[in-house]
């Protein structure tokens, strides 16, 4: 027991952050699928007289048209008139309750989705809509479950973290080795800004194909990559330290990123773009199933495989690692090449999800993607860490962050927060490392 | 054992820290709407805004407050502090959060697009403020902002009046965001319009990239100053970028003889038009524009039809307006 807990103590802190955000986000939940909608109309049934008319009104989304169908077909099925189905926003509702007051059609009940019935438009209607007589409001029983343990969240929440944690697979080798690298963040801007100019520019902007648009985006990786390997030469080659290398990488990224795009968004792609950060395979998007993936691959790398240990071994020990044969200039140099590529699959993802490539992108994502790492266990003097770690420690920051957003904490305080809690689980992991 | 105690204390302490922060916020909800007192809460609005370091937006989200809680409505307000990318995670937690409705100031006029489009196919209502969405597929109920234009053009009205109508000017501009390249826009015209008078003969000797940044703005001004040493007068598209200028000015020792005209009307740059520092802005007034994006709101809900934009005009600030404004100390 405390075996495990010592090893992999932050996911007991993740999962507590979950069950305690689980607990504070409780709410009353929408249920406004089909069988809603057949729900509502058993119990609409119960009190109304046969030719009762009943307006229905919902939301144009996908989930509220279905409730709306299934409750007009069981109204009437049951004998029942369904004077408008009304889809769409307050306006329509009040255009179609005035229709039905001139019209002069006798109406029993408007029937709402849980969203629609809260709209002001249907407050006092009687005094708003004197001509309609007794009408009464209904929506269906609404149940009560956390917001944030909702599938779409959880999906959300993976979604959301996916790019960070993609670049802290990389950011954990760097640091492994005794390294570290702050361009990364750059790196995604100047990624998203060299694959949305080639689509634009190369590739034929809207009427790019979707190989074309593949092998852009292997051009943004491919720069990223070049930054990448050239880091690593000028740490492995003029032994400059790694900060002082990545710091100015990370000025001259952002930089070209700017001159690149002008300081101008470029949004010149066309629409396919977006399937890779957006598209879903199964229910899970893409960019959380390439996450897993690369997880997946890291841990077998760092664990199984001698470029892993070699790895482990320039961190632990540089001298008694080269002593033993380690070519160490080469570890190094392949894994800031690997943080590069990660980095600009990261800009790529960012720029597919939001359908542009601009230089503000991944502003103080390094600072974001080292919290990561380090709350996964993963020591800054080098040698030692878990690539499963830095996984759990990117979870553990797109918690508090989702947490927060979902209970309202506003953006001040939730920065004092993050900051607290990146601090405390590092004290904890550095108590624990002195005890043992 | 011990390691278990420590995990123990640790998770207690996180427990601590969640659960003050929420009570905190439930006395916010409390002291927010004393007026509404019993009635029900008849929704939740999301907000992200650009920034919070700015006190512009500050004041558009107080207001938004203060209106919201006015009729009963609940406020979420979050930042995506310039960065595109969280912003629209922001969003995205305001969809599962299932709001009523979200009012952005984008980070990213064209990148904002797809998250919109999620909330568009949620059936949610979107209202921006000051910042509007430039993505042609995603769809906006309203927009609420300043008249940017009007007021580029009130800035050049100030400029030719600060010079006395003779004189080089350099403009200290923001080419990314769409709000402010209208001002630069209109000061332009209007300068180049007023030239063809005789008496007026106003020289633009160039426009320099301050990103609305009171920093930045110090830095650039310092190499105009540099590079134009005859220059008269300076136009900074918003107040922090004519803070920066009046900073670079004081380091050259030329504060007060180079005109500066900015845009805003932040308690700051009022305190300088004060002092004589900054010659006039043209005073944006974001607590209206927060209030009457949540009256749309308000509207929309009634029932309304909402108009799609909606312009709140500027109105020149100059030096005997600070000297009878009791706001300033």
């Amino acid at each position: 027991m405390s075996r495990l807990l010592s090893n992999y103590g932050m996911l007991a802190v993740l999962l507590v952050l979950a069950a305690m955000f689980s607990v504070l986000t409780v709410d009353r939940q929408a249920p406004s699928g089909a069988a809603s909608g057949r729900q509502l109309a058993a119990r609409l049934a119960e009190t109304l007289q046969p030719d009762d008319g009943v307006l229905i009104v919902v939301r144009p989304s996908d989930e509220e048209c279905r409730f709306a169908e299934a409750l007009r077909d069981a109204l009437e099925a049951g004998g029942y008139r369904v004077v408008d189905v009304v889809s769409g926003d307050p306006a329509d509702a009040r255009r179609a309750l005035v229709r039905v007051t001139d019209t002069q059609q006798p109406l029993a009940a408007i029937a709402c989705s849980p969203t629609t019935a809260d709209w002001s438009v249907f407050e006092d209607l009687g005094r708003r809509y004197p001509g309609l007589g007794d009408v009464r409001l209904v929506r269906p029983e609404s149940t009560r479950w956390p917001n944030f343990l909702k599938r779409e969240n959880l999906i959300n929440v993976a979604n959301q973290i996916a790019v960070i944690a993609i670049l802290a697979i990389g950011m954990t080798m760097v640091i492994i080795t005794g390294g570290i690298d702050l361009s990364v963040g750059s790196l995604i801007a100047l990624s998203a800004v060299v694959t949305t100019a080639l689509v634009r520019d190369v590739a034929g902007a809207n009427q790019a194909t979707a190989l074309g648009m593949v092998l852009c985006s292997v051009g943004g990786i491919a720069a990223c990559a070049a930054v990448g390997a050239f880091s690593g030469v000028m740490v492995t080659a003029f032994r400059i330290p790694p900060f002082i290398v990545t710091l100015a990488m990370m000025l001259v990224a952002s930089g070209l990123a700017y001159l690149l795009s002008q300081g101008q968004s470029i949004h010149e792609v066309p629409d396919g773009f977006i399937s890779l950060g957006r598209g879903q395979l199964a229910g899970i998007p893409n960019a959380v199933l390439l996450m897993v993936v690369l997880y997946a691959v890291a841990h077998v790398v760092m664990s199984q495989t001698i470029i892993g240990r070699y790895i482990y071994a320039v961190g632990g020990n540089v001298e008694a690692a080269r002593l033993s044969g380690v070519p160490v200039k080469r570890v190094v140099l392949f894994v800031y090449l690997v943080g590069g590529e990660l980095a600009g699959l990261g800009g790529v993802i960012t720029a597919s999800q939001l359908k542009a490539g601009s230089p503000t992108y991944g502003q103080m994502y390094e600072l974001y993607v080292i919290a990561a790492v380090v709350v996964g266990g993963t020591s800054l003097s080098g040698g030692e860490g878990r690539i499963l770690g830095t996984l759990i420690g990117a979870l553990i920051i797109a918690v508090i962050q989702n947490g927060m957003n979902l209970i309202g904490v506003e953006s001040y305080t939730q920065k004092v927060i993050l900051g607290a809690v990146i601090l405390a689980a590092v004290l904890l992991d550095t108590l624990k490392r002195r005890r043992g | 054992m011990a390691a278990l105690q420590r995990w123990t204390f640790v998770l207690g302490v996180l427990v601590v820290v969640f659960g003050g922060c929420d009570s905190g916020k439930n006395a916010v909800d409390q002291g927010g709407s004393p007026s509404t007192g019993g009635e029900r809460v008849r929704g939740t609005v999301g907000v992200s805004l650009l920034t919070l370091t700015n006190p512009f937006f500050k004041e558009i989200s107080d207001a938004m407050s203060a209106e919201a809680a006015k009729h009963g409505y609940e406020l979420i307000v979050v930042s995506g502090e310039m960065d595109p990318a969280r912003q629209q995670n922001q969003v995205k937690d305001f969809l599962v959060k299932g709001v009523s409705a979200i009012v952005l100031t984008p980070c990213d006029s064209k990148s904002i697009g797809p998250v919109i489009q999620e909330a568009n196919r949620a059936g949610i209502p979107v209202f921006t403020a000051d910042i509007a969405c430039m993505a042609p597929e995603a769809k906006v109920v309203a927009h609420v902002a300043s008249d940017n234009y009007g007021g580029g053009l009130e800035a050049a009205t100030a400029m030719i009046e600060a010079l006395g109508g003779r004189g080089k000017v350099a403009i200290i501009d923001h080419p990314i965001v769409e709000s402010a390249m209208m001002r630069t826009k209109a000061f332009e015209t209007r300068i180049a319009e007023e030239n063809k008078k005789p008496e007026i003969d106003i020289e633009i000797v160039g426009k320099w990239p301050g990103y609305g940044d009171r920093e930045t703005s110090f830095r650039v001004a310092q190499d105009v100053l540099q590079a134009h040493p005859d220059l008269n007068g300076i136009f900074a598209v918003n107040d922090p970028s004519a803070l920066g200028v009046v900073a670079a000015l004081e380091n050259a020792g030329k504060a007060g003889k180079v005109k500066v005209v900015g845009f805003d009307g932040q308690p700051e740059a009022k305190q300088a038009i004060k002092q004589g520092k900054i010659y006039a802005s043209p005073v944006q007034s974001p607590g209206t524009i927060g209030t009457e994006t949540m009256r749309l709101i308000v509207k929309y809900f009634e029932g309304e039809d909402v108009p799609a934009e909606k312009l709140i005009p500027t109105r020149l600030y100059r030096r005997e307006d600070a000297m009878a404004d009791p706001a300033l100390p």
